[in-house]
C-alpha cells in the first residue's frame, strides 16, 4: 500500500503564522488512520503532502515525527492562501506523476471550514470518494468498506474500489504522540520537494471580498462587575428562574 | 453568472427533507423574484411523489432525475447522473443543504462543473455588483464574504440559515421526469447503520451542564460536576471535540454528530459554539455561556454571556453558593465585595 495524507498548516486565532501555527487537528486524525494501516499491512508506505510557502514545512516534519516515512512539499508562494480547489490541484497533480492506493485528509480545516479539498482531490482524479468517514477497513479484493458519519442516529455504509480519497472524521482514532525515534528521524530526514517546473497555480474560482466580525450579542446579555458579582447574579438569576 | 437556479433536493421516505424547502427559500431569495429562473431536481430510483409535493408547495418547475443507482445516497452515482445533467443546464447556482450529502457532493459537483464551490453558507449579500455570501472562517472567530469567479457556483447552505420557503403558489409548478441509465460505479452505498446512540439520557434532561475542549484537562470535570450539583436533577453534556480527547464518553456528546437537546437551561463552559455543536442547542430554552474570549461565537447564541477563566469562576461561584446556603437559605441578597476586591462598581448589567 502506497497511503497519501494531505496535512495542512492551520494559522488559527491569536496565533501567528511562524510561532503559533500547528497541523490541522482533523489532518493528526488523517495521519494515524494512514499509520494504523501500515501497522496492519506490511509494505505499507506513508506519505505525507503539503501545499504552501516554505513555513508549511512545519507540518511536515511534524507528520513525519508522527510516523509518516516521507514528507513531501509543493511548494508555491503567491503570497495569498490557497483556495481548496487550488490546493486539490496542486495535490492531484502530484498524485498524477506518482502511484498512491489511497489519499486520505481531513474531513475539514479548522482555520476556514470548508470540508472541500478531499472531495475535490478524488473529482479531479476521477476517484472515488466518502467523506467524514469514521471506520474504514480495507479488504483483500483491494477495495475499502468505510462508515461515514451521517448523524448521531446514522451511518452510511459505502464500498469503494482502490484508489480513492477518504476524508477522515475526528474520533475515528486516537493520533498518536511522536515518538523519540520518530523526531531523530524526522530531524535528519529531507523533506522531498517535487521539482517546480510547471506547477502552475490555477485561478480560485472564488474569492473573498471582506471578512469581518460577526455581531456576537444579539440576543442576550454580559454579566459585569468583579468575579464574585458576577457568581453573586448568576446565582440571582437561577434562584429567579426557579433553576435552584 | 449563468441565469439558472438548480435546487438538488434531498429527501426521504418519499417525502421532501425539510431542509430542502430551507434551499427553496434561498433560491427564492437569490431569484429576484422570478420564479421562472428555479429548477428543483429530485434525484432517485423513483422520485415523482417527492417531485410533485415539492412543485405544488412551492410553485417551481421540478425534475424528478430517475436512475436505479440512485436509490439510495452515492456520491459516485449522484455525480456521474447529475454531473453530465448540469453541466447541459448550465446554471448559475446549484444550492444544496450543508449536510453529509451537501458537503460531501458539493465540492466534486463543482470541480465537474468547474464551478466555484462555497460551503457552509449563512446568507447571501445582494445589492452589490455581485452577489456575495457568507461563511463563517477563522476557526469560528470571523465571517467572510466570498463571491463567485465562475458562472456557475454550487453552494451548500447551513441548516437554519434560511427559514423554510413559505409562500402560495397560484399553481403547482410542473413537474417532468428524465429518466438515465448509469452503470455500475467504483463505489457503492452498501446500506444505513443505526450508530450506537447513547445520547437520548440528554433528550429529555431540563438543565444540562455542557463542557468544552476550554476546561482543559479532564480532571477539570471536576468542576463541571460541581455546576451540575447546583441544581436538583440535571445531566452532563459536552463538544465533541471532549469525546474525542476521550475524557467523556459520546453519550454525553451534543450538536449536529451528538444528542439534539431541548432543556429549560443549558450551560456551556468552554465551549467555542462551532456550528456543529449549536445545532444541537437549537431548542434550548435558556442558554449560560462561560468563556474567557469575549469573541467566542457561542455568546451569540448565549442569553447571559460570562466572560472569565473557568478555572476560577467557578470556584468562586461554588464558595458564593455555599455561603448564601449557609448564611440565609434561600435570600437573593446580594453583598458587594468592594472594598475587599477592589473592583470598579457594578454597573447595570449591560445589553
Ligand atoms: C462533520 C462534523 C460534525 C461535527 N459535529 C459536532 C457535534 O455534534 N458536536 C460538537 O460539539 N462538535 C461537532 N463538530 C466539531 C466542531 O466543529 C468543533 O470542533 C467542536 O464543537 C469544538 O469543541 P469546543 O467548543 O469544546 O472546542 P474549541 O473550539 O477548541 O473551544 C474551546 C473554547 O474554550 C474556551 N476556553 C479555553 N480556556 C478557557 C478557560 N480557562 N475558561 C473559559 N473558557 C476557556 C476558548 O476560548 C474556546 O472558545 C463537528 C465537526 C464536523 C466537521
Amino acid at each position: 500500500m502506497n497511503i497519501l495524507v494531505c496535512v495542512k498548516q492551520v494559522v488559527l486565532p491569536g496565533m501567528s503564522a511562524q510561532s503559533g501555527s500547528r497541523i490541522n487537528r482533523y489532518d493528526e486524525y488523517a495521519l494515524e488512520e494512514a499509520l494504523q494501516v501500515k501497522e496492519r499491512i506490511p509494505g505499507t508506505a506513508v506519505h505525507a503532502v503539503s501545499a504552501g510557502p516554505q513555513r508549511v514545512e512545519a507540518v511536515l516534519r511534524r507528520a513525519m515525527e508522527m510516523g509518516a516515512d516521507t514528507g513531501i512539499h509543493l511548494h508555491v508562494d503567491s503570497g495569498e492562501e490557497l483556495t481548496p480547489y487550488q490546493a486539490a490541484s496542486l495535490i492531484a497533480s502530484h498524485v498524477r506523476a506518482n502511484r498512491y492506493d489511497m489519499i486520505f485528509a481531513g474531513v475539514m480545516a479548522e482555520d476556514d471550514l470548508q470540508m472541500q479539498t478531499g472531495p475535490m482531490i478524488a473529482a479531479l482524479l476521477d476517484y472515488p470518494y466518502a467523506s467524514a468517514v469514521i471506520a474504514q477497513e480495507i479488504r483483500p479484493d483491494n477495495t475499502v468498506s468505510v462508515e461515514r458519519e451521517c448523524d448521531a442516529h446514522r451511518r452510511q455504509c459505502v464500498e469503494l474500489d482502490l484508489p480513492c480519497v477518504l476524508t477522515v472524521q475526528s474520533g475515528i482514532n486516537r493520533p498518536r504522540y511522536p515518538s523519540l525515534s520518530n523526531v531523530l528521524r524526522a530531524k535528519h530526514q529531507d523533506i522531498i520537494r517535487p521539482e517546480a517546473l510547471g506547477r502552475e497555480v490555477p485561478r480560485a474560482r472564488e474569492t473573498t471580498i471582506r471578512t469581518f466580525a460577526p455581531e456576537l450579542h444579539p440576543r442576550g446579555m454580559f454579566l459585569e462587575g468583579t468575579q464574585r458579582e458576577k457568581a453573586v447574579r448568576l446565582l440571582g438569576l437561577l434562584h429567579e428562574k426557579n433553576f435552584l | 453568472m449563468n441565469d439558472g437556479i438548480v435546487v438538488i433536493a434531498q429527501h426521504g421516505e418519499n417525502r421532501a427533507d425539510p431542509l430542502t424547502y430551507e434551499s427553496l427559500a434561498c433560491a427564492w431569495s437569490l431569484c429576484g423574484g422570478d420564479a421562472e429562473r428555479i429548477r428543483v431536481i429530485v434525484p432517485g430510483d423513483r422520485s415523482r411523489t417527492v417531485a410533485r409535493e415539492i412543485a405544488a408547495a412551492s410553485g417551481f418547475a421540478v425534475t424528478s432525475v430517475e436512475s436505479d443507482v440512485l436509490t439510495t445516497y452515492n456520491a459516485d452515482a449522484y455525480l456521474r447522473v447529475l454531473g453530465p445533467l448540469l453541466e447541459r443546464t448550465a446554471p448559475g447556482y446549484v444550492i444544496l443543504p450543508h449536510t453529509c450529502i451537501g458537503y460531501d457532493l458539493a465540492p466534486a459537483l463543482a470541480v465537474k462543473l468547474g464551478a466555484a464551490c462555497i460551503t457552509g453558507v449563512e446568507a447571501a449579500v445582494s445589492g452589490n455588483e455581485r452577489t456575495g455570501f457568507v461563511r463563517t472562517v477563522s476557526a469560528g472567530k470571523l465571517s467572510a464574504e466570498v463571491v463567485p469567479e465562475t458562472a456557475t457556483a454550487v453552494l451548500t447552505i447551513q441548516p437554519g440559515a434560511w427559514q423554510p420557503l413559505d409562500i402560495k403558489p397560484g399553481s403547482a409548478g410542473a413537474v417532468d421526469t428524465v429518466r438515465i441509465e448509469a452503470g455500475t460505479g467504483r463505489s457503492r452505498t452498501t446500506g444505513f447503520k443505526q450508530a450506537e446512540y447513547q445520547g437520548s439520557a440528554l433528550a429529555d434532561s431540563t438543565v444540562i451542564v455542557a463542557a468544552g475542549r476550554g476546561i482543559g484537562t479532564q480532571g477539570n470535570l471536576a468542576l463541571i460536576h460541581d455546576v451540575a450539583r447546583l441544581f436538583p436533577r440535571s445531566a452532563i453534556g459536552c463538544s465533541r471535540a471532549v469525546c474525542d480527547a476521550g475524557w467523556l464518553g459520546y453519550a454525553h456528546q451534543v450538536g449536529m454528530t451528538g444528542a439534539t437537546v431541548a432543556p429549560k437551561l443549558y450551560f456551556a463552559i468552554g465551549i467555542s459554539g462551532a456550528v456543529q455543536h449549536v445545532a444541537g442547542i437549537r431548542d434550548a430554552q435558556m442558554v449560560i455561556a462561560i468563556n474567557n474570549d469575549p469573541s467566542a461565537r457561542i455568546f451569540a447564541r448565549a442569553d447571559v454571556g460570562i466572560v472569565e477563566d473557568l478555572t476560577r469562576f467557578i470556584p468562586v461561584l461554588m464558595e458564593e453558593y455555599d455561603r448564601q446556603q449557609g448564611t440565609t437559605t434561600g435570600t437573593e441578597e446580594i453583598r458587594e465585595p468592594r472594598a475587599q476586591e477592589n473592583s470598579p462598581p457594578p454597573g447595570p448589567v449591560k445589553r
